[in-house]
């Protein structure tokens, strides 16, 4: 499922088609159109190995396309040394050189960046290292080199910032204080585009969604039209799970499209009137002599609809 | 490649490798000085710039030849610091890290091979005047008359050294870079050109007389040495350049043209 407008008229900030990378008989990304609105916080997400490193290392130039063509901040794709001075990003985990400090580092980042070195106190204050600056990054946490590496992304104020599982390795905390981060970098002229392999992780920052799997892309456009796209379902348990597979029966000579669990059957109720569903299909199990202990609509939330959407329940 | 230069001198202008930088070459320059005082023979003129003399020695340029012989000693220690110091970027990921803000891949190479080589270049300058220094302290004890040393000529001959040895020195710091940049991997890297450059090459120079004017190591050596009963010091430069033309041309297409990954 491919959703793609924009939600202003602005160009988007990134926009490929058809973007492609093989390794000898391995697809990792298979011709993908993406577009990233301008000012969005944007979740890329997909589950590990699906290809969301491969895809924004060939953004960055790290990696080259198999196929595909496409502009990164109106620059072709081709040509990342035309657009990565605007483009501040964070990928596989914050590598930097472990006997300097935090500040050194970050100049070390800022002089190749051809940037000025001036704004690292504030930079190591946004990221709440301002103390631990003159540490050694090597005796760093992993979540203070998640947030040195964040810093480094920031050197020279990008107009894209590009993250790759910012959150990886961190514990609940530490998840929380990088999502704080992120909705505090974020604005209306930075775009940002954040990867996970968890929704729930980002989901709360994210106003636009990206979602692939096995290296092919699965939806993309807002995050509410990701829920709105989801189907509601109604759950349907009997008294006795003996009589589960009865049941089961019962749903689909009705003319619906039954999922038999462990205890309860599950009906996908598509654009079908979902009070006549329940009260027809209720009075079909009475009929049958089969007494339900529960008949609900249930809604999707965001995670069930992400994970039935990379485990193929939306393809 | 202004950018990779200032960057990689943040990394190597910094007090702890200032320290460590400055241990070494006191170990070098007095430790050097002192192997190849002692080594000297007393007697006899130099033959093809093998074997070194007194005599030779109290010549206008034997305060730097003390310090070129010293130097040769740690050529292999310089071979593996550049092999290790650019390799380890690629196993650490810190040069996905650089190319993110300096995606122009051999601007970036050659700016840090150039600060690296602009730090030796003063290392070595400072090696050569402590090298000097302690050997004209310890000229007396061997019967050397250093006056000569002082003269023009003297200056001449330690420019020529000093030239030499850097140009030695480049040598190894792009043969070292290109191994580097195609293991991608500090052991790897290191275990490929300890093998080459050790055993390899010296167990081949004994059993097959040419290798001594092929192979890469060998002929730095011979350089260095001021040319060898097997090749020349002139056809050793020339060797060498060659080499150090193709590493380089193999070095940029590969870090151009493949993906980094890590």
């Amino acid at each position: 499922m491919t959703v793609t407008h924009l939600p202003d008229g602005r160009p988007p900030v990134v926009s490929v088609q058809g973007l492609t990378k093989r390794y000898g008989a391995n697809t990792a990304v298979a011709d993908i159109d993406l577009e990233v609105p301008r000012g969005v916080v944007a979740g890329f997400l997909g589950p590990n190995g699906a290809g969301k490193t491969t895809t924004m290392a060939m953004l960055l130039g790290l990696v080259r396309p198999t196929a595909g063509t496409g502009t990164v901040l109106e620059l072709p794709l081709e040509q990342p040394t035309a657009y990565l001075g605007r483009v501040g990003a964070l990928v596989e985990g914050p590598a930097f050189w472990p006997g300097l400090t935090g500040v050194e580092n970050l100049r070390v980042v800022a002089e190749l960046g051809g940037h000025g070195t001036d704004q690292i106190p504030e930079l190591l204050e946004l990221v709440g290292l301002a103390d631990r600056g003159s540490d050694r990054f090597g005796q760093y946490s992993l979540g203070m080199k998640q947030r040195l590496g964040i810093a480094a992304a920031l050197v020279g104020d990008p107009e894209l910032l590009v993250l790759d599982e910012p959150t990886n390795g961190l514990d609940p905390a530490g998840i929380n204080e990088m999502r704080d981060l992120i909705g505090e970098i974020a604005h209306d002229d930075r775009t940002v585009l954040v990867s996970s392999h968890l929704l729930g992780e980002v989901e709360q920052v994210c106003d636009w969604l990206i979602v692939i799997d096995h290296g092919a892309l699965r939806y993309q456009g807002p995050a509410d039209g990701f829920l709105g796209a989801a189907t509601p379902e109604l759950a349907l348990a009997p008294e006795h799970t003996a009589d589960l597979d009865r049941l089961a029966d019962l749903v689909r000579t009705a003319g619906f499209d039954a999922d038999r669990a462990a205890a309860e059957v599950t009906v996908r109720l598509d654009h079908d009137d979902q009070r006549s569903v329940a009260v027809a299909l209720n009075r079909e199990a009475m009929s049958a002599g089969i007494v339900l202990a529960e008949l609900h609509v249930r809604r999707p939330n965001l995670e069930s609809h992400y994970l039935a959407t990379v485990q193929g329940g939306d393809r | 490649m202004t950018r990779a230069f200032r960057a990689e001198m943040v990394k190597l202008l910094r007090r702890r490798v200032g320290l460590l930088t400055a241990l070494a070459v006191v170990v070098v320059a007095v430790g050097g000085t002192a192997i190849v005082l002692g080594g000297a023979e007393p007697a006899g003129p130099a033959s093809a710039g093998q074997d070194l003399t007194l005599e030779s020695l109290a010549d206008a340029g034997g305060g730097t030849e003390v310090f070129r012989r010293a130097a040769s000693f740690a050529g292999f220690f310089m071979f593996v610091v550049f092999v290790g110091t650019v390799a380890v970027e690629f196993g650490r990921g810190t040069f996905r890290t650089m190319l993110l803000r300096q995606p122009a891949r051999l601007r970036l190479l050659a700016g840090k091979l150039a600060a690296l080589l602009t730090f030796a270049a003063v290392v070595l300058a400072v090696t050569m005047v402590l090298t000097w220094v302690t050997a004209r302290l310890m000229a007396p004890s061997q019967d050397i008359d250093t006056a000569a040393w002082t003269s023009l000529d003297g200056l001449a001959a330690g420019v020529a050294d000093y030239g030499a040895v850097l140009f030695w020195i480049t040598g190894y710091a792009v043969l070292g870079t290109t191994l580097a940049v195609l293991m991608r991997s500090v052991p790897i890297a290191l275990a490929v050109g300890i093998a080459w450059a050790g055993p390899f090459e010296h167990l081949l120079q004994d059993a097959w007389d040419p290798a001594s004017r092929l192979f890469p190591g060998l002929l730095l050596e011979a350089f260095v040495a001021g040319g060898t009963d097997d090749v020349d010091a002139t056809r050793a430069f020339v060797s060498i350049a060659a080499y150090v033309g193709i590493a380089a041309a193999v070095a940029a297409l590969s870090i151009s043209r493949r993906d980094v990954t890590a």
